[in-house]
Order: structure tokens, then sequence, then C-alpha cells
């Protein structure tokens, strides 16, 4: 290796953009890999995984501060991981290891790390923002300057939850961010047979809520927008940021693909590969090569394989 | 300490924990112009917080509170509004210490006034405690007297799991006097006797003392023992077993159709006791299993009436 060739640990490693990049490349292969060892039987869970979508749940908690608290939904385990959950922590509940810190009692998509702001989620479409709103009701008593986020899809947009929780965070002005992950379909349903417009800002504005359309799959643009409504939520007014994404992945390692006619549509968001996105950054600005990257996603396939082989080991030594 | 009525008691107990939590809020609708104008007065509104019409989201919010460690009662009208918020109840409220691994815990309070005999109509008279019997780490509190009342609600706070407190607004002007420390949550013996156990909650406790009391009268002085349960869950098991033991002979009154509840279930419970231990087969006096009507609910529950006549019948009294 020469002076001048450029490594992964070259440039700027602490700089936002390599965060962004680490975190859905763990993110990427972390849920790749949960997909394939579950249809390889080495463990049981359904996965509802983020392809497509990693930028939202990384741009925003990478924007979060400590203190701050979020609530994932089910298909942001990208959230986990820029909270700073590691893998084989993830992993322990997946497959109740002896180390699982929430026993493995709640779904994997589901679990929490309360004293790293990861709260648990909830499978009540909805019911999760009632208690984001209630975190940040607690947030606003203690004035410390925290702010309480929490994110959705876009078929949430039926769920009376969502809009009692905006009725009162609109009113009581707290410091809340709303994250929608708008990717069009209500698991099989698309958005046009079940809402008006795709977009839920029309929805959340007349509830007092600072809005931005945001593109989902542009994980410096939801980093730049969550840093910016941080700052609004703080300031007195919730914010709703509206994610226009794409699910790239399964709709569930168990359901697989469940959309009717979506190839041409997973065709023209494939250019817009959020993981994708970030690597030609990168590039461009010339903070690594091809080279590079390719090299550490393979370095970092491999660590996550040898995570599953030491977490199945301190469990199955346990029993 | 002092003798009071059923519903100041409930009032006192608001105003200790408010002066002894600092991290308690009230949430409901009609605080600060109506239901609680003094507390306001003295704690602000940021901890006495008027609401929309949102009970779902009220509970949720209180949930979320409480894992920043704060601590919540939520004022909901009237006990049928349960069925507005059941969700928020079992799903995000019981379940948060549970899923949590114990990591966060949610002392709650989620005030039930029972509206009986006041005019509500079928959606507004009924009680619902039994709705809410299967689920885990769901405490239910139905005080029967002024004591009870003040000190299942202090008791209430310090648990880790929330509780429905169900006040019964039909005994709030029986007076009582309030002792100096908590029971622990433990059944009360407010009648003693050794031929009949009557185990009742709320309002049927009152109607077994005052049955106590006629029967006294009527010449079987001593022959009635009363318990209040105060707590139908948890259920203090070594009162009532040790109580059903002593007399042989079990009456239990409940407010609510007999299908499930806490009658049903102290009547398996009998079970544990050695064979012979009993007398005569236990008997449940509840309600009709029928919703109740505006014009009048007194035909269709328990009554002073049927409690005497089911008692002298237990004991062997010819009337």
């Amino acid at each position: 290796m020469t002076a001048t060739e450029t490594t992964p640990d070259a440039g700027n490693r602490s700089a936002i953009e390599w965060k962004l990049y680490a975190n859905m490349l763990t993110t990427r292969l972390f849920e790749e890999a949960l997909v394939r060892w579950e249809h390889e039987g080495k463990m049981s869970a359904q996965t509802f995984p983020s392809k497509g979508q990693e930028a939202i749940a990384i741009g925003c908690c990478l924007a979060l501060e400590r203190g701050d608290a979020v609530i994932p939904s089910f298909r942001t385990r990208g959230a986990m991981v820029a909270m700073g959950v590691s893998v084989a922590e993830q992993l322990r509940e997946f497959v109740h290891s002896p180390l699982a810190a929430g026993d493995s009692r709640d779904a994997p998509h589901h679990a929490s790390w309360p004293e790293r702001g990861v709260m648990p989620g909830s499978t009540m479409i909805g019911g999760h923002l009632a208690m984001a709103a209630g975190l940040a009701l607690a947030m606003q008593l203690e004035q410390k300057g925290e702010v309480s986020l929490a994110f959705f899809g876009d078929g949430t947009l039926g769920s009376g939850d969502l809009h009692e929780a905006m009725h009162i965070a609109g009113i009581r002005k707290l410091p809340l961010i709303l994250v929608c992950e708008n990717n069009g379909w209500e698991m099989a349903t698309p958005w046009q047979k079940v809402r008006k417009t795709q977009s839920l800002i029309p929805y959340a504005e007349p509830f007092g809520f600072a809005t931005r359309s945001v593109d989902g799959n542009d994980a410096l643009e939801v980093y730049n927008a969550a840093r910016w409504a941080r700052a609004t939520a703080l300031n007195g007014q919730p914010v709703f940021l509206d994610c226009m994404t794409f699910r790239a992945g399964l709709y569930s390692s168990h359901f697989g693909e469940v959309r009717g006619d979506v190839e041409k549509d997973l065709a023209a968001w494939e250019q817009r590969d959020p993981l994708r996105k970030m690597t030609d950054w990168l590039i461009g600005h010339g903070l690594a090569s091809a080279e590079d990257l390719e090299r550490l996603s393979q370095q970092e396939e491999q660590r996550i394989e040898d995570t599953l082989r030491k977490v199945l080991a301190e469990t199955a030594s346990a029993t | 300490m002092s003798t009071m009525s059923y519903r100041d008691a409930v009032a006192k107990a608001l105003q200790d924990s408010m002066r002894d939590e600092p991290r308690l809020i009230i949430i409901g609708q009609n605080l600060a112009g109506h239901a609680l104008r003094p507390l306001v007065e003295t704690y602000g509104e940021d901890r006495v917080r008027d609401c929309s019409i949102s009970e779902s989201a009220m509970v949720g919010m209180a949930v979320g509170a409480a894992m920043k460690g704060w601590k919540a009662v939520v004022m909901i009208a009237y006990a049928d509004i349960a069925s507005v918020c059941h969700m928020a109840i079992v799903q995000s409220a019981a379940k948060l210490h549970y899923l949590t691994n114990g990591r966060l815990n949610c002392p709650l309070i989620i005030r039930l006034p029972i509206a009986r005999f006041r005019g509500h109509g079928p959606e507004g008279n009924e009680v619902g405690a039994s709705w809410f019997y299967n689920v885990p780490d769901l405490n239910i509190a139905m005080p029967g007297s002024a004591n009870e009342a003040y000190w299942s609600f202090r008791d209430a706070l310090q648990r880790p799991t929330p509780t429905l407190f169900f006040e019964d607004r039909s005994i709030h002007t029986r007076s009582g006097e309030i002792t100096e420390n908590s029971s622990g949550g433990k059944a009360q013996i407010t009648r003693s006797g050794d031929r009949l156990t009557i185990i009742a909650a709320g309002r049927t406790a009152a109607l077994a003392e005052d049955a106590a009391d006629q029967l006294a009268k009527e010449g079987s002085c001593g022959a009635v023992e009363v318990i209040s349960l105060g707590f139908i869950k948890p259920l203090d098991k070594d009162t009532i077993l040790k109580s059903a033991s002593k007399t042989g002979r079990v009456l239990i009154i409940q407010d609510e159709p007999p299908w499930s509840g806490y009658a049903p279930y102290v009547r398996c419970l009998l079970d544990h006791l050695p064979a012979g231990k009993l007398t005569t087969a236990p008997r449940i006096i509840a309600g009709a299993d029928q919703f109740l009507p505006y014009w009048d609910e007194r035909p269709f529950l328990p009554s002073l009436e049927s409690v005497v006549a089911a008692a002298n019948e237990l004991i062997g009294n010819k009337v």
C-alpha cells in the first residue's frame, strides 16, 4: 500500500458523509444476512428489510444528540444501528442469547435500548406516535434541549393515533419530530387506493407542524432536514418530515414481495439507491475509491457473519 | 388521620401525590377550567395538562412520559371510555415493563370513574373492569371505602406497572377514616363474622357492609364477615382463603355480568381449600347478562335486598 492510495481509513472518517455511508452499509448487509440466515434455517425471526429506505432512519438518527429519543417503526433497523446498538446486541434479541438486554421479549424489530434512546416501538400501527408525543411532553417539562423522534410508514395516515398525536403536539408545541417513510405502498395496496395525495404534508400542516418534503433516498438531504427539524422542534414547533422513497426489498422475510407490477418502479428506483448515491458521493469527492469501498463492504459482510457465529455460540453454550 | 368522604379521599390522594411526587403529571380534559382548578393554581398547567378528546393518545402519551421517568394520572371522564383507549392501555401501558425486560417502568393511574345511576344510558353506565381482567401486569383498583380509595391511589403510583382505578361515584358520599399507613394493597376485613364470608369490591363492598349491619340488627350479630378487595388484581388470595376456611360459607358479589371478572375467579380459587372446608357451595351474585337501560339500572344489579336474602339463605336463617 502506498501513501497516496486512498483507503477506507484515509480522509476524514469522522465526516458525516462517512458515517452515513458506514451505517447504511452495515444496515444493508445486516438485513440481507438476516433474511439469508432465516431462509437457510440458521435462525427464525420475521425481518422487515429497509433496503432502499436506509437513508431515512440513518440520516435522522445521526442528526440526533445525547438525550434525544427515537421510536423506530418496523422497517427502521438503521435507527438502531445509527443510535449505536451493535450488530451483536441486535442479534442477541433475535436468538434469545443469555446476553440479550431485552431477554428477547419484544419482536426484534421493536427491541429497545432505552439507555441509548432507542425506545420500544409498537405493532399497533400509530400507537407509538402517542408515546413519542409523551416523550416529547416529558422533554418539554425537563427543558434540557432534547427531542423525541418517531418513524412510521405512510399507511399510518389511517391510524387515529397519528391524528391525535399531531393534534396534541401541534397545540402544545412539543419537541416532536415525526418522520414518514413514504414509500407509496401499504403492504400490497398502492397509495392511490387509500388516500388523496401521496404527500402527507397536507394532513400535517393544519395541526401546526413545520413540514418538509425530503428525498428519502438522499442520506445527506435527510440528515440536513433532520438537523433543521431538531432546531425547529426545540424552538417550539413540532416537525413533520415527509421522506419520499421506495421499498427496494421484500415486504418481510415471511411474506416476500407482495406488490404487483413493480418491476419498472424497482428498476427506476435502483438508480436512486441511497447506498449507491452515498458511494458515488464519497468517490466523487475523492474520499474513497471504488476498490476501497468494495473491500470495506467485504470486510463488513465478514464481520457480520463472524458476529452471528459468536452470538450463536454464546447462546448455545448457555443451554 | 381524619374522617372524610370517598370523593374527598380520592381528591386528597391526588393532591398529596402531586405534592410528594414532583415528576407526576395529570392528563385529562377540562381540568384547568373545571375539574382541577385548585391543583392548576398550585402546580400550573405544565403538570396539570388539559388535552383534547383524545383518550387513546392521552394514555399513549402518559406511557411515553413514563419512558423518561415521569408518572402520570390519566383522567378518563367515565369508565366506559376505557374502550376507546383499550389499545393504549393493553398494548402500550401494560406491556412496557415486560417488553423492556424491566428496564422501563410504567407507574400510571388511569382513573375510570364508574358512572352508575346517573342516567348516562348503556354507553355510560358500565364498569368494564372484567374487560381487562386477563391482562397481565395491569393492576386493577376498585376501592370500596374512603380509606381504600386514598391508599390504593397512593400505592398504585409506586408500582412498576399501570393501574386502572375504578372509582365508584355511587359511593362518593360514604365517609370513613383514613389510616396512617397503607395496607400495602391487601384486602380489608371490614366486618368480622364467623358464619359467612362476603367478598366484594367497590359499590358491592359497601352493599355487603350494609347487608352485614342489617343482618346484625335482625339477630345475626357477628355472623357475616366482609372482605373488601380494594385491588381486584393482584388479588389478596391469603385473606380470602383464610376467611373462607374460618366461616365455611362464601358469597361473592360483582357489579358486572358473571362471565368473567373477580367473582368467577375467586369462586375457582376456593377449589384450593381442602375438601370439606366449605359447608355449602359458594354463591355469586352478579349483574345480569345484559346492558343497563337508561330508565333504571337497579333491577339488573346486585342490591341490598338480594345480598341480604342470599346471606340469610347461606347461613340458614329462616326469613
